[in-house]
């Protein structure tokens, strides 16, 4: 047991939980203006493919995760356009979007490397500066919603967008552009999973995390700081399982296997009372419908 | 509104009207249409109908950039299914899973209660009835006692496995989606568990079960498909009465469409969450109990095929409509057993089904609103 409680695991813990952290930040933006993102499993997982293939294309880590930063952000422009222009149901289009992207990634995978090839391994980034770029990012967004105008006018459209489209903001636009960033962020949670702690891809590599990420928010009551708080006890609970599956325990290791998620599914039980859920989230918005 | 004057003559349907058996044709025809025509020919047919042909248009285009010809591709995945000998046998058997769990999708999406879990309920399911009929002692009962009660324990793990989540929805408001997500990958780790330690073969140098040989159910159609199918087909009128003429199914469209007025007439929507998911969970766990015991020997780690997933799929592209269910199993049954033969005599990826799929139901969501803007401009 005395291996289970070490640095390494702890630092373990830190890296597997900044990919989770960054993905809930963009669920965070997302679901403050009313955008309810079921599609960031999704995001993540594209964000993994692209900031691993560029990766091991130019040999950069960095341009790997700005890679996952842009294809996140396309993939929420995708579902921006669905959702938010077309209005289609939020919940049935961002399982359906993440069905999507489980299985494009797959088959760009394996386009890519035939099956038995082993792909490559890829450069990975240290623990620091991944630790620094989630910071900034949690920063980022703790300012946005607490400093600035625009941070305020993203919650307004989620909680009220018809108050905010008669005070002169434009819904769509706002939505479309929370959508992105949300995308962005997540994106950037997949490549960095992929270019930091793995440094490789494999199918479906994001195992749930984005899933998780969208518990997390709702445990965190919508807060960026507590968001990552869990984002990191996730990612403890993640490494604890790495390092038990091997070793043998009176537990079962499965019972660690599955401890992430049925952690989550606590943290989504005991979720904060005093956290309230956007007003507006889901709800698609019609000009003058009501 | 309601007085006979106005009602038309034609519908043959009057208030006063007792109810004789058997029914009157014409009157539940109309019902039929006019239901039909409430929901829009356009949205149930039409939609699933174009996005399934985009899918195969992109899906053709994918291959072209791999190289390939499509339509030689397509017209091996035909062959597949229409000539192959067991061609058909195996798209029945491929469609078992996917229309039994897709019917509790349907059911549970009309309420609006947007379950995911499948997956692990019908893990769960084959778990538990593995382990009952595997038991020791049990192997001197008669072979239908051993299949009943072994399909009896998987539908009651299943709908524990999905009741579980309607308790977490009710009591705590913990969201659906995430929940039976969750209890998904636990449904995993519990038969990885079952198959290595729980339930486990001492005399198999491989991770898995017994041998289920003594509960395997009984084949027709040839060799593989399996009573399993004869389930579904049975299922699918079961679920269509249900909606359409039954209290419950009833409730289920009020939850779906305005859950206030449920509320409003005393009656708990709570009630409707919890036994809906508990419907679906059982129909998984059937699932899983029915693969097991129909199409394989044992029961190993790679049990997790992805059924329950493929499912969310077939019930949307089936409208939620028992029988759209159906077809939309057997169609991606179809596709999946045509293409398997394809893909190896094209050396395509095999990923590239379920990206078809895939497709189709990204076009059906799209699909779906537009449909509906052009209502409105109407």
């Amino acid at each position: 047991m005395d291996t289970l409680f070490s640095i390494a695991t702890v630092e373990a813990g830190i890296r597997l939980g900044l990919p989770v952290a960054l993905a809930a930040l963009g669920a965070i933006i997302n679901e403050r203006s009313g955008v309810l993102n079921l599609g960031l499993e999704g995001m993540m997982l594209s964000g993994a493919l692209g900031g691993y293939i560029v990766n091991d294309a130019t040999g950069s880590p960095w341009i790997g995760l700005l890679a996952g930063l842009l294809v996140g952000a396309l993939t929420g422009g995708v579902f921006a356009g669905l959702v938010v222009t077309f209005r289609t149901s939020q919940v049935v289009t961002g399982i359906a979007f993440t069905i999507v992207a489980i299985a494009a990634t797959t088959y760009l995978f394996q386009l890519r490397w035939d099956i038995g090839e082993l792909p490559p391994r890829v450069e990975r980034l240290g623990m620091w500066p991944l630790v620094a770029l989630t910071l900034v990012c949690v920063a980022a967004v703790w300012f946005l919603f607490r400093r600035t105008t625009l941070g305020l006018t993203i919650s307004a459209v989620g909680e009220s967008p018809e108050s905010a489209d008669a005070l002169g903001y434009n819904v769509v636009l706002i939505r479309w552009m929370a959508t992105i960033a949300g995308g962005a962020l997540a994106g950037l949670g997949g490549a960095v999973l992929v270019n930091g702690p793995l440094g490789l891809f494999i199918e479906e590599v994001t195992a749930g995390r984005g899933w998780v990420a969208l518990a997390l928010v709702v445990f965190a009551g919508w807060r960026p700081v507590p968001a990552v708080a869990g984002a990191f006890l996730f990612g403890l609970c993640d490494a604890a399982q790495l390092r038990l599956q091997g070793t043998a325990t009176e537990v079962p290791y499965e019972v660690f296997l599955a401890l992430p998620y049925v952690v989550t599914l606590i943290a989504l039980v005991v979720r904060a009372r005093r956290s309230h859920t956007p007003a507006a989230l889901g709800d698609p918005y019609v000009r003058g419908a009501s | 509104m309601t007085s006979p004057d106005t009602r038309q003559p034609a519908s043959g349907v009057t208030p006063s009207s007792k109810s004789t058996w058997p029914p009157k044709l014409d009157g539940w025809l109309d019902a039929v249409a006019r239901r039909a025509t409430a929901e829009g020919i356009l949205s149930s047919i039409l939609v699933p109908v174009v996005s399934a042909l985009a899918a195969l248009v992109v899906g053709g285009v994918l291959i072209a950039i791999d190289g390939v010809n499509p339509l030689s591709v397509y017209h091996a995945i035909l062959q597949g299914v229409f000539t192959k000998s067991r061609g058909f046998s195996y798209t029945a058997t491929v469609a078992t899973p996917l229309v039994l769990i897709g019917v509790g999708y349907a059911l549970a999406y009309r309420a609006r209660v947007f379950t995911i879990g499948g997956e692990g309920q019908y893990l769960v399911g084959a778990v538990a009835g593995t382990a009952v009929v595997t038991a020791g002692g049990v192997g001197d009962l008669p072979r239908v006692v051993l299949i009943v009660v072994g399909l009896g324990a998987a539908i009651v793990a299943g709908a524990l496995w999905g009741g579980l989540a309607g308790v977490l929805a009710n009591r705590f408001g913990a969201s659906i989606v995430i929940s039976t997500l969750m209890l998904s990958f636990i449904g995993d780790s519990i038969l990885q568990w079952a198959v290595r330690d729980g339930i486990r073969d001492p005399e198999s140098y491989n991770a898995n079960s017994r041998p289920i040989t003594a509960a395997a159910l009984p084949s027709f159609f040839g060799q593989k498909t399996h009573l399993g199918f004869l389930f579904a087909l049975i299922l699918v009128p079961i679920a269509w009465w249900l909606i359409r003429r039954h209290r419950w199914g009833f409730r289920i469209d009020a939850l779906g469409h305005n859950p206030g007025t449920l509320n409003a007439n005393e009656y708990s929507s709570a009630r409707v969450t919890l036994s809906v998911l508990v419907v679906a969970g059982g129909l998984a766990g059937l699932a899983g109990m029915v693969e097991t015991t129909g199409v394989n020997v044992r029961l190993g780690q790679e049990a997790s095929v992805g059924y329950g997933w493929d499912a969310i799929i077939v019930a949307l592209i089936g409208r939620l409509h028992p029988l759209g269910v159906l077809i939309a199993g057997l169609a991606m049954a179809g596709l999946t057993i045509g293409f398997e033969s394809a893909q190896r005599q094209f050396e395509l990826p095999s990923s590239l089904v379920s990206l078809i799929t895939a497709f189709v139901i990204i076009f059906v969501v799209w699909g779906d609103a537009i449909a509906a803007r052009w209502k409105e401009a109407r």
